[in-house]
């Protein structure tokens, strides 16, 4: 259904029209508002953003700035499959892949960079990431810059620790509202055979 | 000349054609894995059964002749079952690695599951069979054995088109897997084409591994200028990168392609391919380059040599050919090259290692020109003071060029194609970056299309022939690469 508002489009009335009284009306809101925020500048509905930010409200479920996901010995768990690039609607994303050469995971990625410039934040790599390497769970909004170049993440920049340190999937996963803690024996995983070998790999090192 | 039923539709077939054949003829698509149409009949993925009228069982399509009166179905419930059925053994040990394999996009498994079963895996993924993955085979593949499913095209291939038997299955039933025999390298020359006829992940190639997923990849159809074979094949470029070479298997010249044809896309993108003049040693930029060259052609003037080649193609040899007759005026310019021709190894490679030996001569037929011989002789006897051609026909008067030690002046698309003792040297536009014209050894014609632009500021040969010529205040009024072919007759 949609839905119908009458708009009461008045003609203006003489007075109206000079505009001259209106001009200082305006002029006059705008002068309270001035001397207001000068003498109580605690009282300033505005931010200096990005320097200053909100604190966002705790259960809110928020697409906000990527990070890649690691594997306990540090190593990214993207293999580099191109889905988040393949999926991207504002083709911010921009990957080269590169072979390991004794890891039992064949492929990672040697670039990874998101150009938040371009990034509309949709969420679609996350969706499409078949390994659960890319998340939007840092609770950080991406800020202004100055160049575009500082605009542009890499794969460094995109594995950095979450804010409360806890940089390993497990913790980041409790946030984002389900639960992709190790698969039990009697559930295999269904994230795919990278994630396997990956698995099988840590096991190997006894680490899991 | 039996006469049978697929799907409703009937069709006359000759004796001996197979159910999937006649299938094709009619249009009914019967899912395959081990049949290829230019290796002999296997039968052993099973994913190409049919539904015969009173046959008790359902049959194999690539192997069973047509036979009057059959009447068959490809969309019984039997069928479908049977493919289902076909697919789910074929992934019990699938890794289902596709995230990291190139094969993904274009990849058997993935299509046929999608269009033929779509069932959820029954088996867990702990108790898949492992083996051996990432296993380099020769200098050009990786085999990977978790991902074959045994369909042994890649065997067929090497005992019966290159006749090299390098791969073997190996072991019996579950323990089976596809193998080098011991002490053989998987490096006959033709041995990418096994990543082509792959089709799943199980061979992929080590030159195309992790550069690119395949559904980024456009395609340009082209053709293989490594020798005089002419070979149909298609460019897979994205973003102005070519990232590999395939055939465009057709019943004139070619299904395969040989490694050599495959890599030869390679130079465009090397480190040192021209985008300046060289003189002497030195880079230089483009115009001066020209300038230069222009005023060391009008010093010599008549006594400029101009010799084709039989590497460029028939638009830019004639454009060399107008140069000689319209521009300098010379009467020493040569379009005569002849090489044996002819399938060196019985497959594809050819004895002539130029693509375009035919060509020029069509391009001599219409300006005339005098013997390579007589060039040699005429440079020799020091008759001739600067010789303008192309990199690796120069190669072909070496020796006169050395002894008379007259100035040579090139084009080049690579700095490595530069012979030593060469004053200057102008860039073009490849083949890859440009159209261009060639006639292959049986004598068709052959078109490239560029899949790629050419570095900023390098033209085609023509074009930069056209400017050498206006420099010199001579107008061979060429604006299009058409222009250059006027009076050549193609047949």
């Amino acid at each position: 259904m949609i839905s119908v508002k009458k708009v009461n489009n008045k003609p203006l009335n003489l007075l109206e029209r000079i505009y001259l009284r209106e001009i200082a009306r305006g002029i006059a809101v705008t002068t309270r508002h001035f001397f207001t925020n000068l003498l109580n500048p605690k009282g300033m509905p505005t931010i200096r953003y990005p320097e200053q930010t909100r604190p966002l409200p705790g259960n809110a479920n928020l697409r906000t700035r990527h990070r890649l996901k690691m594997r306990s010995d540090g190593s990214p768990k993207c293999v580099a499959c191109f889905m988040c690039q393949t999926a991207c609607p504002a083709y911010c994303i921009h990957i080269e892949a590169a072979e390991y050469t004794e890891n039992t995971v064949e492929k990672y990625p040697a670039v990874f960079d998101i150009d938040l410039s371009r990034c509309v934040m949709c969420g679609m790599c996350v969706e499409a990431c078949p390994e659960d390497a890319i998340a939007m769970d840092t609770r950080e909004i991406p800020g202004g810059a100055l160049t575009r170049e500082e605009m542009i993440m890499t794969k460094e920049s995109l594995l950095r620790n979450l804010p409360d340190g806890s940089a390993h999937a497990q913790s980041g996963n409790a946030r984002s509202g389900y639960d992709l803690t190790t698969p039990s024996e009697e559930e295999p995983s269904r994230k795919g055979a990278a994630n396997r070998l990956a698995n099988e790999y840590l096991k190997s090192r006894g680490e899991e | 000349m039996p006469k049978l039923t697929i799907d409703g539709k009937s069709i006359e077939v000759e004796k001996g054609t197979t159910l999937l054949a006649a299938a094709q003829q009619l249009g009914v698509y019967i899912p395959r894995y081990c049949y290829h149409p230019k290796l002999s009949i296997s039968g052993n993925c099973r994913m190409c059964m049919v539904e015969v009228e009173k046959a008790p069982k359902l049959l194999t399509a690539c192997s069973t002749e047509a036979a009057e009166g059959m009447i068959v179905s490809t969309t019984s419930d039997k069928v479908k079952a049977a493919r289902r059925d076909v697919l789910e053994f074929l992934l019990i040990n699938h890794p289902l690695d596709c995230p990291i394999c190139d094969q993904a996009g274009e990849c058997g498994l993935q299509d046929y599951y999608m269009d033929y079963s779509l069932a959820p895996s029954r088996f867990r993924m702990a108790d898949k069979v492992r083996r051996e993955k990432r296993r380099p085979v020769g200098p050009h593949l990786v085999l990977d054995k978790e991902r074959c499913i045994l369909c042994t095209r890649c065997v067929r291939f090497c005992s019966e088109v290159t006749k090299t038997s390098e791969l073997e299955v190996m072991e019996r039933a579950d323990h089976s897997y596809i193998g080098l025999k011991e002490g053989k390298a998987l490096d006959n020359g033709y041995s990418l084409n096994i990543a082509d006829i792959c089709p799943v992940g199980a061979f992929t190639s080590r030159d195309f591994r992790f550069k690119s997923r395949v559904w980024f990849l456009k395609k340009v159809p082209t053709v293989c200028l490594g020798c005089a074979t002419g070979c149909l094949i298609e460019a897979h470029h994205n973003e102005n990168i070519i990232y590999r070479l395939v055939p465009r298997p057709n019943p004139d010249t070619n299904t395969w392609l040989c490694d050599h044809g495959r890599l030869t896309y390679k130079s465009v993108q090397a480190g040192d391919r021209l985008s300046k003049g060289v003189i002497k040693n030195g880079l230089i930029d483009l115009e001066p380059a020209l300038r230069e060259v222009a005023s060391r052609i009008d010093e010599a003037r008549t006594s400029v040599a101009i010799l084709g080649s039989p590497w460029l193609s028939i638009e830019d040899n004639a454009a060399l050919a107008r140069l000689a007759k319209d521009g300098v005026k010379t009467g020493s310019y040569c379009f005569d090259f002849n090489s044996e021709q002819g399938i060196k190894d019985g497959i594809l490679i050819n004895k002539d290692s130029a693509p375009n030996t035919s060509g020029v001569k069509a391009v001599g037929a219409a300006h005339g020109g005098i013997k390579l011989a007589e060039l040699s002789r005429r440079i020799t006897a020091g008759e001739i003071k600067l010789v303008l051609t192309e990199a690796r026909a120069a190669g072909l008067i070496k020796q006169a060029l050395k002894s008379a030690g007259t100035r040579l002046i090139v084009f080049a698309a690579n700095r490595g194609e530069i012979p030593p003792d060469t004053y200057a040297t102008l860039p073009y536009a490849s083949y890859f970056e440009t159209p261009g014209t060639f006639i292959n050894y049986q004598g068709l014609r052959r078109r490239t299309e560029p899949p790629v632009k050419a570095p900023e500021g390098v033209k085609p040969l023509w074009a930069v022939v056209n400017k050498l010529a206006a420099y010199s205040g001579d107008s061979l009024r060429l604006e299009s690469a058409e222009d250059a072919l006027e009076g050549i007759e193609l047949k």
